[in-house]
């Protein structure tokens, strides 16, 4: 059967995000902008990075996405991820690294409302019309810059986004317990557009992914769009394949 | 109605040489036993990178040897992929030809582009251009099989005036298809006279505006080849029991497994945005099913397993929406033991198949 990830989250639970509830509020995130770059990375350089209740991606890619979210309850926020393409059971996911918020209150938001993996920093979003560029700085130091290059027009029908899986603390059944939790974004597209993807600097390190090498773009999208971050519907075991250790724990919304 | 063989060749970790040699042996077998039992086609895919889901990267090779170790069943690409960085028209004409006169005429030549990224991307191929590049190979091969000699220039290859050799055995030229899995592609199918070789598992209510819109369309084609293959094939499993409650479980648990793995596929969509793959092929409809390989969900509808007289009535059903032909996967990751497998070709054969074998009107007699 399929390969399965080799990480045990349990083993070190203080590094996890912690969320007090799992009944986080949605937040509605309108006119944001998003690039992602798809980049294929060697399967060996992913080793020990993916959740033992999921599937690694073949062959093995990782998602940079800076997002500039013009309006939130938080005020605007730039937001960096990496995130490994993955398997949850049948279904495709991007496993959260790292990520960087732009400003405190949204880093702190993010990690004890949904369990992502952000850190205050400084994400700069910038469009041109050759080039939409993005850069992530950490203490001062660049751990990101990256660019979509000559973007050219795309129907929004062309472009998916999948689901994100996050490992996080979260209490369940009276005990606060490490376990993987979906976000399932949604997104109207108003615009975007296709490029080649370009990076210049990558610390791995600083994402979590020391091992992580960057090899073989597969393309790059920029696109605006209404969003959000919804209600958590589905939390999973870590240790269990996905198929058998899945939880849901709020019905899908109307529009789903 | 025709039935047909489906190999994907699905070989399960870890791949010692003697597991991939084992699992190509218990096909020729199945094939072999399928020749003798009077099954009309064995298929066979080509898929480079699928992990365990399909090790079926040579099929001409593979079709060559089930044409050696049978006299009568037919054999087919299921499917020829018609993207220059993957096969060279040219090689697929003088290939396609050979197995023709190797087989005694016995082949059909399906074709199509590819839908997942692991294999587009493994062979750097442009997703963009894929519809594109089939449409003109699909046009040229007819020429290129029928001509004494053939030029071609075009936006994806070219070719100065040769003798393409050997011409194919069956004259004008073997029977040609198309896989149908992305929504549309039966038009495709119909537009230029192709058959639809159906590769989705969807349920009766889809098939059935397919197949209405493809024989709709057909009527006013203009052939790509010389003559137009109206021809409408379907896949399914296959698990034929006496025991009913055996042949569910035991099919469930192949179509549990195949459609697991096929799941894991990267679809082209999933990571490459692009205007030509809108969408998921037959991934969604297997996403559904796929809860997990070992799952007892209720599965697609109008499965053939179970005992004879449940499999009948899917066959029925299938024939009555207009399907020609079903073609069967026996197998995936072997979760079925080669004897099983042999048992239930045997039972199929020998319940089922004479069902569909008499003409309408003794049917109707009875």
């Amino acid at each position: 059967m399929p390969l399965y990830g080799t990480l045990d989250i349990t083993e070190a639970p203080a590094r996890l995000p912690t969320l007090a509830h799992l009944d986080t509020e949605a937040w509605t995130l309108p006119k944001a902008e998003m690039m992602q770059l798809l980049i294929e990375v060697p399967r060996s350089s992913t080793d020990g990075l993916l959740p033992k209740a999921m599937h690694p991606a073949l062959p093995s890619y990782v998602i940079l996405a800076i997002t500039r979210y013009s309006d939130s309850p938080v005020g605007p926020f730039n937001l960096a991820m990496l995130r490994l393409g993955s398997r949850a059971g049948a279904h495709p996911r991007g496993f959260l690294l790292g990520a960087v918020a732009s400003t405190d209150a949204a880093a702190k938001e993010l990690r004890t409302r949904w369990g992502l993996p952000v850190e205050g920093g400084e994400v700069k979003f910038l469009r041109r019309h050759d080039r939409v560029m993005g850069t992530v700085k950490k203490n001062g130091r660049t751990i990101l810059d990256c660019a979509l290059v000559n973007p050219q027009p795309v129907a929004g029908t062309d472009v998916q986004y999948i689901n994100w899986v996050t490992a996080a603390n979260a209490p369940l059944d009276g005990t606060t317990q490490p376990m993987l939790i979906q976000v399932d974004p949604k997104y109207t597209f108003y615009k975007a557009e296709r490029g080649t993807p370009l990076v210049s600097a990558f610390d791995a390190a600083a994402w979590n992914a020391a091992s992580i090498e960057l090899a073989e773009p597969i393309v790059g999208t920029c696109c605006t769009v209404d969003t959000d971050l919804p209600r958590i519907r589905f939390v999973m075991d870590p240790l269990k394949p996905v198929f058998q250790g899945t939880r849901r724990i709020r019905e899908s919304r109307a529009d789903e | 109605m025709k039935f047909g063989l489906f190999y994907e060749i699905s070989i399960p970790r870890p791949w010692t040489p003697e597991k991939e040699r084992t699992v190509y042996n218990n096909c020729l077998e199945q094939v072999k036993l399928a020749d003798e039992l009077g099954f009309d086609h064995v298929w066979a895919v080509e898929h480079h990178f699928l992990e365990e889901y399909s090790h079926c990267s040579a099929p001409e090779l593979f079709l060559t040897a089930c044409a050696m170790v049978t006299k009568r069943i037919q054999v087919g690409h299921g499917i020829v992929v018609c993207v220059p960085e993957f096969n060279h028209p040219i090689k697929i004409a003088e290939k396609t030809a050979t197995l023709d006169i190797l087989s005694g005429g016995r082949l059909h030549v399906g074709t199509g582009r590819s839908a997942t990224w692991t294999e587009l991307g493994g062979f750097r191929a442009n997703p963009d251009i894929t519809k594109k590049s089939w449409d003109e190979f699909v046009r040229c091969l007819p020429k290129m099989w029928m001509q004494e000699t053939f030029s071609y220039q075009g936006e994806f290859w070219s070719m100065p005036e040769r003798t393409i050799l050997p011409k194919p055995y069956q004259k004008p030229h073997p029977p040609m298809w198309v896989a149908v899995t992305s929504p549309g592609t039966e038009i495709d199918a119909a537009d230029r006279g192709l058959g639809s070789l159906g590769l989705s598992f969807a349920g009766f209510e889809e098939q059935e505006k397919k197949i209405k819109e493809y024989r709709r369309r057909i009527k006013s084609c203009e052939p790509v080849g010389a003559f137009v293959n109206e021809q409408v094939a379907t896949t399914n499993f296959l698990y034929c029991h006496e025991d009913e409650k055996t042949g569910v479980e035991m099919g469930k648990r192949l179509g549990n497994t195949f459609n697991y793995l096929a799941t894991q596929l990267i679809s082209t969509r999933e990571v490459f945005s692009s205007p030509s793959y809108q969408s998921l092929g037959l991934l969604p409809a297997l996403r559904r099913a796929a809860t997990g390989p070992d799952a007892n969900e209720q599965q697609t509808e109008g499965m053939a397993y179970g005992d004879p007289a449940r499999i009948i009535r899917a066959v029925k059903k299938w024939e009555s929406l207009g399907v020609d032909c079903i073609n069967f996967i026996l197998n995936a990751n072997e979760v079925v033991p080669q004897d099983q497998v042999m048992a239930s070709l045997r039972l199929f054969a020998k319940e089922v198949m004479p069902v569909f074998a008499k003409k309408p009107g003794a049917q109707a007699a009875e």
